[in-house]
């Protein structure tokens, strides 16, 4: 369904992506792990183009895309294809919870209101914020404000979510109810991949763990391999400081 | 102060309000407008980044920023005529006031742009949006709250500027004050009472942005 080729990325003379290659097949639910720097977030953000990889390619839905050279075309065919969940949720601040749904189905999709209106009801519906439709974002919690982010998403019937972080900016208390509403989705076999820190998450719902390091992939498996057969030194290390927080 | 110059000032408080409202808020309000449009054409230009217009924005605002209005008028409404362009007198100021607007304000409405995060921008990206859509729907709106404020301050300062006019005969508050004082040598009261003019101008207008502040405040 997606497959990442030898993504490669600088920022200057840093180099942050050193030759990526990942694949996902559908109905995947793929965290990926790392310490801070290690370049998953800037992986993320190369595969939704807002940031131009330095080289590698992207197979999405049987078609290929140059993560440097694709055209703006491509890029805005691409993006339809993909959600994207920021880690700072990112919702239209001039806009109410149902609006920041519908605003994409409606301005870049040319979908009727009404038509718009009754999806975005359905999405927020899902995310248990349809009884905050008429809020604005200002008005919400973080984990109100990050539901609804996933409503965005999810509205525009992607083939991929892109989970940056989702739960990274929420205190302990609202991490829960976001978790939930993504397991949520996994379960209904979305296909997501999801850059995150909770362990418990890549455990109990992932499908296979991508663990990053210094802009290389360390070990990949599938969840429960990974978490009790790791292979690699780093990530048994890793691991352990993980637990240790816990 | 005698009767005399009390019953003068309260036989010509009507003859400058009347020229204030004929003359001063057309004049500002024409300037004022075409200036926004320029601004924003100005400011949009330098944050698309769009090649050579930047460069063409930033020079004018550097030409416009760097050099006196008074100085301005006297090349549009002087100095034209002597390389064959006559314009005359209003139209001269509607242009270096539309201008002048046009410079200060980008400056705010840029900033006010800028201010909107970066998010925002690649979130609209993310659902499918263009550049443009996501800045004319979600972008400017926001940045439009932060500039309110400071684009009120400019609107307020040209309602003064506008008194520059004098210098290009337009008969406007300053100007009929002089000549109504021309006659009584009253000059202190009937200057003091232009100023008075300007001052009922912009404390209305002081009025209204802070009720629109209060209203765009509630709708958040």
């Amino acid at each position: 369904m997606l497959e990442l080729k030898n993504v490669k990325k600088s920022f200057g003379k840093t180099k942050v992506l050193e030759d990526i290659n990942i694949t996902v097949n559908e109905g995947d639910v793929i965290a990926i792990l790392g310490p801070s720097g290690s370049g998953k977030t800037t992986l993320l953000r190369c595969i939704e183009f807002l940031e131009r990889a330095d080289a590698g390619v992207m197979l999405l839905d049987g078609m290929e895309y140059s993560l440097k050279k694709a055209s703006k075309r491509e890029v805005h065919e691409l993006r339809k294809k993909l959600g994207f969940v920021f880690q700072s949720y990112n919702l239209f601040a001039n806009k109410t919870a149902l609006e920041n749904v519908t605003e994409g189905l409606i301005v870049a999709g040319k979908m009727k209101k009404e038509e718009a209106v009754s999806i975005g009801r359905a999405a927020l519906e899902k995310v248990g914020m349809l009884d905050r439709s008429t809020f604005y974002p200002s008005q919400l919690s973080g984990g109100q404000q990050q539901r609804v982010a996933i409503a965005r998403a999810i509205a525009l019937d992607p083939k991929v979510i892109l989970f940056d972080e989702p739960t990274s900016a929420l205190d302990p208390e609202l991490t829960g109810e976001v978790l939930s509403v993504m397991k949520k989705l996994a379960d209904e076999g979305t296909t997501m991949i999801v850059v995150t820190h909770e362990m418990g998450f890549a455990k109990n719902v992932a499908d296979r763990v991508i663990f990053m390091e210094d802009g290389v992939v360390v070990e990949e498996g599938n969840a429960k391999d990974f978490f009790e057969h790791p292979k690699e030194k780093r990530t048994i290390q890793f691991l352990r400081n993980s637990a240790e927080r816990i | 102060m005698d009767s005399r110059i009390i019953e003068e000032l309260i036989t010509s408080f009507p003859k400058l309000l009347s020229v204030g409202i004929k003359v001063t808020i057309p004049l500002t309000l024409i300037s004022f407008t075409i200036g926004i449009g320029i601004a924003l054409m100005t400011a949009m230009v330098q944050t698309a980044k769009l090649p050579v217009l930047k460069q063409i924005a930033r020079f004018y605002v550097w030409i416009i920023r760097g050099t006196p209005m008074i100085v301005q008028l006297f090349v549009v409404y002087f100095g034209l005529p002597s390389i064959g362009i006559t314009l005359a007198a209003f139209p001269s100021a509607v242009i270096v006031f539309s201008l002048s607007v046009g410079a200060y304000c980008s400056e705010t409405i840029r900033a006010a742009i800028e201010s909107v995060p970066a998010g925002q921008l690649e979130a609209g990206y993310c659902v499918g949006m263009n550049y443009w859509q996501t800045m004319v729907r979600i972008i400017l709106p926001q940045a439009f709250r932060t500039a309110f404020p400071p684009l009120s301050n400019s609107l307020i300062g040209l309602v003064k500027d506008t008194s520059l006019a004098y210098s290009v005969a337009i008969v406007e508050i300053l100007a009929t004050a002089q000549r109504i004082a021309a006659r009584s040598y009253d000059y202190f009261w009937l200057y003091c009472e232009a100023g008075l003019i300007y001052l009922i101008f912009c404390t209305i207008l002081t009025f209204v942005q802070s009720r629109m502040e209060k209203r765009m405040e509630r709708k958040r």
